[in-house]
Order: C-alpha cells, then structure tokens, then sequence
C-alpha cells in the first residue's frame, strides 16, 4: 500500500491543481480504505487549500485557479462530510458563517469567491445571495446558529448597509452573539473600525485568515 | 402647361408644376439647397442664377441682398421663386447645402450642414405711426409659422440691436431650433456662429470648436479628466459625490474649470469671441453628465442603478456652468439606459445606427466597456465596466497614447520589437501596445494562456526600464474578461452567433493602431472577418459634433435613444462563470 505521507501529497497535489474529479477520488478511496478522516483533511487536503493561498499571494495563481482548487476542496469534503458527521467527529467545521452581498447590490463575485474560500478551509458556509436586507442576514444568523457574519459591499452607499446591520444587532440585542466580518472594493480597516466591526477583510484570502481568528476568539454562548 | 426647368451645366431637365417653388424643385432633382431661414427670404443662401426664362420684378430687400453680395441682377432667392414658364438655372456652388463627413475613418457618410443655431441678418423698419407694433412682434413678422420665443434677456439684447447702428438699421438675430431667439447683435453678423463639440470621457476630456457655418473643426484641445484623483472609474467618483453634496460639487466644478479652460484657449488662440459661441453639444456617460449638470448620482449607485434623465430639453448655458454665450444653449447628447449614456448614443448617431441595414456589435472600448448589438430592429446595451486598463490606467508602466508610449510590439528575432509614438524613448504603454506586447509574449511562451508570467524575474520586459508586472498581465486578463463575457451574454440574449454579425464597430482608447490579430489572440474580440470591422475612433466625439451641425443629427438621435433595451448582465447568473472562463487569453471558437 501506498505510503500515507505520498497519499496526502496526491490529495494536496489534487486541490493545487484544481482537479476535482481527482479529489473526491481519492477521498472515494480514503472512506474504502477507512483513513481517518480527520488525518486526511488535515493533512491531506487543508495543506493543499493552503498552498494555494500562498500562489495567489505570489501572483502566481489568479481568480480561475481559486475557483477550480475550491471547487476541488469542496469535491473532496463533500465526499467525506457525511462519513465525518456520523463518526461524530465534532470540530471539523471551524465556524459557521453566514455570507451576503449587502441590500441595493448585486455584485457577487468576490462575495461568491470568499464564500468558496471560506468553504474549503472548513468553514461551514451559509450563502444567502446579493441585495440581502439587513434583518435577514441576522435572521439567519440566529436559524443556523452562526459564529460569524460575513458582508460585502461595491460601493459607498451599500457599505453603509453594514453599519446597518450592526447596528441592528446592538437593537436587537444580539450584537456579542456574532462576529461580524466586512469587505469589498470601498471598504476599508479604518471604516471596519468605525462601524464597529469585528474584523476587515482585504481578500478572499484574508477574509480566511480573519474568520479563523475570529471564529477561534470566539466564545460559544 | 407644364414648364420645364434645365440645370446647368448638368444639363439636367426636370417637369414643374406651374406656381411650385424653385428652391422645392431643385431639391426633388437631387440639389439641396441651403434653406437656412427656412424659406422665409431671409438669409440669402439659396441664389440661383436664372440663365433663360422670365425674371421676376426685384423687391427692394432682394436688390439689396445682390448689391452687397455683389452679384448680377439676374440672381433670384430660390425659396421664393414660383416657376411660370421654362427656365434654364444654374445653382452656384455656394447655395448648395454643404455636406460633412461624420468620421475621418471608418464609415462613410456625411450629412448636410443645418445647425440648430441659425443667424439671420434682418433690417427692421420702426412701425407706422398708426399702427405701433411691438418690436417683437415685428420680428416675429419674418418668421410666419413659429411663434418665435424669447426670454427677457434676448428682448434687450434685440432692443439695443435694433437701435444698434440707428432704429430699424441691420442686426443678426441668433435663432435656435427655429423656435427661440436666443439674442440679437447690430450688424451683420451672421457669418460667426461658433459651437463646442465635447467628449466628457472618463479619463479624458476632448474639447472641439466648430465654424457652424462651414461644419470645419477650427482646433481641437484635449486633457486628462481632473476628476481622476477620486477615481480611475465611474464607480468610485459616484461613491465620492454620494451623500457628499461637497464632493459632487468639487467633481463638477474641476471638469467645468478644465472645460472652461479649454475653450478660452481654443478662442483665444484662433481669434473667435466667446460670444459668437452659441451652442455646445456635450457627449458623456451617464455618470459623467450627472456630475457634470450637478445632479444627485444616488439612483446609479444602487441596483437597478438609473438614470435621472435620457433625453433632456436644451440646457441654458448659465445652467451648464461652461463659458460660452450666457444666452446659448448646451445639448447633453441623451442616455440610452443606466450606465450607457450619452457617448454611446452620441456614438450610435456617428454612425447612423438607425440606419443599419443588418446586424452589428458596437463595443466601445474605453473605461467602462459598453456595447450595443442591433439584430433585426432590436437594439440592446449594457456596460461592461472593464475598467481603464485600456486606457494606460491600473496598468504600473500604462499611460495615455502621447509621444514615448510603446503603442505596437511585434515578433522579431525571437523576442519582441516595440514602437514608440513618435520614436521617443519608451516611457510606458498604452492599450494598442499593451494587446500587441501580450499577444506577443503568449506565442512566444513567456506568458502562459492562464496569464502566468513565466521564469523568476515575474516580468515581461518592454524596452529599458519599461515592463510589465504579473499584476499589469491580470488587470489585462481582467478588462479583457468583461469586454469578452458582455459580449458573449448580449449574443446570447438576442439569440445571434458572431457569424450573424455584418458590422463590428470598435470605438474607444484604441484609435486607429488596434492590431485585429493579436485582440483576437486574447479573447478581446470575437472572430469576425476583417472587412467586417470598421475602427471609428472617437465616436463620440464625432456623434457631437454631427449633432453640433445638424438638428436633424440630433432629433433621430433622441428618437433612437427610446428604442435601446439594457441587459444587465450582473442578473445572469451564467456571469460568474463566463467571466471566470473568460480569464484565459485565448481565442474565440
């Protein structure tokens, strides 16, 4: 049998390249074989998201690459996700996030990007789409039971929807119930602050970075 | 009876009916006369000679037009001469309608010159003692058919015209869409009618004055938009003036200053008063004319992101803030729909869309990418929102097309050739080099189809100290995407295939130097034969101008503009994937 250390390289080596099918093949493999699981997203495949984060920095990877490796990422843990669940093996998920793109916009590009990202480093991912009114991004927030609230904006004028749903937070009294993460083309760290945000990010990549320390610094009531 | 009129020297004869108007005939046989007072006997530019045939009794006013004009007595004003029996005319070249054509390149046509702005020379006599009419309505008199308008300031401007020289001796009435006075001057005045032809672009601005007489464009002044330091894009300068009444008002004051600045230079250094320039037709996008009329930009900042207005009523100039005639008045050539404003439609007029026989795709390749494809009757635009790579922005070593830029590259001995505008030393790149320096380095592997720069130093060299980064490879995979994904989205909503294409118009920061080839090399256009594209520059700037010198230009200009449907293409949810797909430098199959 194939050494362990060469099979997590292959399973990194298939999320770098972007090659689903490769992925959730190997992750096929893993369940018949019964690998623990765990093991395998740990050191098999986050090494691979990872690494892929690191080409963008580089600039040797671009948007079409994020998207097949996060695609990949997410070929292979929806192969294992189940098996993970009725193991009972807990704290796989790192958080669960609920993403939007703020109300009177509808661009979602980036938006879709972070959540892809979000996704395949192990966050759970509650996409609820563009032009989302402030109430329902909290609302759902309280359904799923979400760590963190993640909200992008174009413009000058949708970024002000994000002091909105903070504010609706503090008014409903569940503002320390939920992190909240902003970004987009006009916004910045110093706006982030002043809103009272919890945390910026600048990118995809970043938006990962922050959720992590987010999520981590978080108290689960 | 039905007399027989002979044009000479053609030799060309026509059947009249007995009592209809020379000028009618003349024009029914194909010579178009200039009908500047619209028939009225007022201005004199449609003398003909009556070679044979009966000359009519001269009135004093005609003998008076002849003498000044000093020509001979057989010259009769065509609008006012009914035909009784055969005539053998011979029309000089100076009462023919003059014709322009709309673009130095790139399509052929032209259209008579008919401004909007007219000057009519007139001698009032005081009314009779029994009978005081007003002035006015004295004036009025000589333009039967309108009820000629006028504001206050156009009466006193008329009063002291017409007491000018003495009480009833000549002045020049400046008329506007044969329906307003907009002023009067004592004497003749009537050959200096100047206008200003504006492209309000994005980047940059483009400022022409015009002889409407002739339709010659005397000079020509161009300049980055001031505007650029809240932001290369229409987005970013609508985040700044939103809620921010100061900044809106700081946006609107640089372009007018810079306008401004522009046409008293233009006047000055061409001899023309700033108040012989009546009219000016401004050509922008819908952002740029909203800052520019100072409006709120709140409704383009948020979805379904509209407009304030399409087609607007002429704007008085004081309204405008431009320094020409306080009694003139500014054209803002109309929005189409949302982001797709005025240059698109000022653009569409340039080429006479309404007039296309078949199917084109018009693609404006500037800051903000719109299109617009006709198939049958239909017309549909949107905005791409490409972004300025193509004009030299975003791009670290990208500039304008101005002496030094690296404007073509090409294959030789196994690297790349570039040239400079002018052969300067190489200082930057501007779009046509920026394609040809990417087509260039992808055959020569340097650059893979996924845009990865390949090798350590992470750069394309240009030529010395200029090259590109891996960052100015992605704002151009970027760009291009969009252009690339609009395109294919607007195709696919009309339901046409790139084959059914007749026409692809390219207007924009390209010019004339755009190699075909290497655009399509990397997706930027789709494979269309090369007969089929016609480059039509600034088109915008063109459409003004055409709109400047003819009334008529602009009329179906306006009535187009209704008929133009927009496809958002943010609604499709086929978007993100296209544009992902589109990211890859290759050609259209």
């Amino acid at each position: 049998m194939e050494d362990l250390n060469a099979r997590y390289a292959r399973m990194a080596e298939a999320v770098v390249a972007g090659d689903a099918e490769a992925a959730a093949g190997l992750a096929r493999q893993a369940l018949d074989e019964q690998l623990d699981l765990p093991a395998v997203i740990e050191q098999g495949y986050i090494p691979g998201i990872r690494r892929v984060g690191e080409l963008w920095e580089s600039g040797d990877y671009f948007l079409p690459e994020l998207i097949s490796s996060a695609a990949a990422m997410k070929a292979a843990l929806t192969v294992l996700g189940p098996a993970l669940e009725a193991s009972g093996a807990a704290g796989l998920s790192r958080g669960r996030i609920v993403i939007g793109t703020i109300e009177g916009d509808i661009h979602d590009i980036g938006k879709n990007l972070v959540a892809s990202m979000l996704s395949a480093n192990g966050f759970d991912v509650v996409d609820l789409g563009s032009d989302v009114k402030a109430d329902r991004f909290i609302d759902a927030a309280v359904e799923t039971r979400a760590d963190l609230i993640c909200l992008s904006a174009l413009l000058t004028t949708t970024m002000l929807g994000q002091r909105r749903v903070v504010e609706r937070l503090r008014e409903r009294g569940l503002r320390d119930r939920f992190k909240v993460l902003v970004g987009g083309a006009p916004v910045s760290r110093a706006w982030a602050a002043e809103i009272g945000a919890d945390g910026y990010g600048e990118n995809a990549l970043a938006a990962v970075k922050q959720a992590a320390a987010l999520a981590a610094a978080k108290v689960t009531p | 009876m039905s007399p027989t009129v002979r044009i000479l020297p053609e030799g060309l004869s026509f059947q009249a009916a007995e009592g209809a108007v020379l000028a009618d005939v003349l024009d029914g046989a194909g010579f178009a006369m200039s009908l500047y007072c619209g028939r009225r006997g007022l201005c004199g530019k449609c003398l003909v000679e009556i070679v044979r045939g009966p000359l009519p009794a001269l009135a004093d006013e005609e003998r008076a037009l002849l003498a000044r004009r000093r020509l001979p007595l057989n010259f009769r004003q065509s609008c006012r001469f009914r035909i009784e029996a055969d005539l053998d005319v011979r029309v000089p070249e100076f009462s023919r309608l003059p014709r322009i054509p709309v673009l130095s390149r790139g399509v052929e046509r032209s259209f008579p010159i008919e401004p909007d702005i007219r000057k009519i020379r007139l001698s009032v006599p005081p009314p009779a003692l029994d009978s005081p009419v007003a002035l006015l309505d004295l004036v009025r008199a000589r333009f039967p058919r309108i009820g000629l308008e006028a504001a206050p300031g156009a009466l006193r401007a008329l009063i002291r015209a017409w007491e000018g020289g003495g009480p009833g001796s000549e002045f020049t009435a400046v008329v506007f869409a044969d329906r307003t006075l907009l002023t009067a001057e004592p004497g003749d005045t009537a050959d200096q009618a100047y206008g200003i032809a504006v492209d309000l672009g994005t980047t940059t601005l483009v400022v022409e004055l015009v002889d409407l007489t002739s339709g010659a464009v005397i000079d020509t002044a161009a300049a980055l938009n001031p505007q650029v330091k809240f932001g290369s894009d229409v987005v970013s300068r609508i985040s700044a003036a939103f809620g921010a009444p100061d900044r809106a008002a700081e946006l609107r004051d640089i372009v007018t200053a810079s306008l401004n600045g522009m046409i008293e230079g233009l006047c000055a250094r061409n001899g023309v008063p700033r108040d012989r320039v009546y009219e000016a037709v401004v050509a922008g996008n819908t952002a740029m004319n909203h800052l520019f009329l100072g409006l709120p930009v709140d409704t383009l900042a948020v979805a379904p992101y509209f407009a304030a207005f399409s087609v607007l009523p002429p704007v008085p100039v004081p309204d405008s803030g431009l320094a020409i005639h306080p009694a003139g008045r500014v054209i803002i050539a109309p929005n189409i729909k949302s982001f797709v404003g005025g240059d698109i439609s000022a653009g569409l007029a340039a080429i006479d869309a309404g007039s296309h026989p078949g199917n084109f795709l018009f693609i404006d390749l500037g800051t903000n990418g719109e299109l617009v494809l006709k198939k049958g009757p239909r017309f549909t635009a949107t905005s791409t929102a490409a972004g300025p790579a193509f004009e030299g922005m975003t791009i670290s070593c990208g500039m304008l097309a101005l002496p030094g830029a690296v404007f073509k590259a090409e294959d030789r001995d196994g690297g790349t050739a570039v040239e400079t505008i002018e052969g300067r030393p190489a200082c930057g790149v501007c779009g046509t080099g920026l394609i040809d320096l990417i087509a260039s380095a992808l055959r020569q592997g340097r650059l893979s189809s996924e845009g990865h720069i390949a090798g350590a130093s992470k750069r394309i060299p240009v030529d010395g100290p200029v090259e590109l980064t891996q960052k100015d490879v992605r704002e151009v995979q970027l760009a291009a995407a969009a252009v690339k994904t609009g395109i294919q989205m607007l195709l696919e909503a009309n339901g046409t295939s790139v084959a059914e294409l007749d026409t692809l118009y390219v207007a924009g920061a390209f010019g004339n130097y755009l190699n075909v080839p290497n655009a399509m090399a990397l997706g930027l256009l789709p494979r269309v034969p090369e007969e089929k594209i016609r480059f039509i520059g600034n088109s915008s700037l063109a459409g003004a101008r055409a709109m400047l010198l003819s009334a008529e230009e602009r009329k179906r200009c306006e009535a187009l503009v209704g008929k133009i449907d927009h496809e958002s293409l943010a609604r499709g949810a086929a978007f993100q994937e296209l544009f992902v797909e589109a990211l890859e430098f290759k050609e259209w199959s």
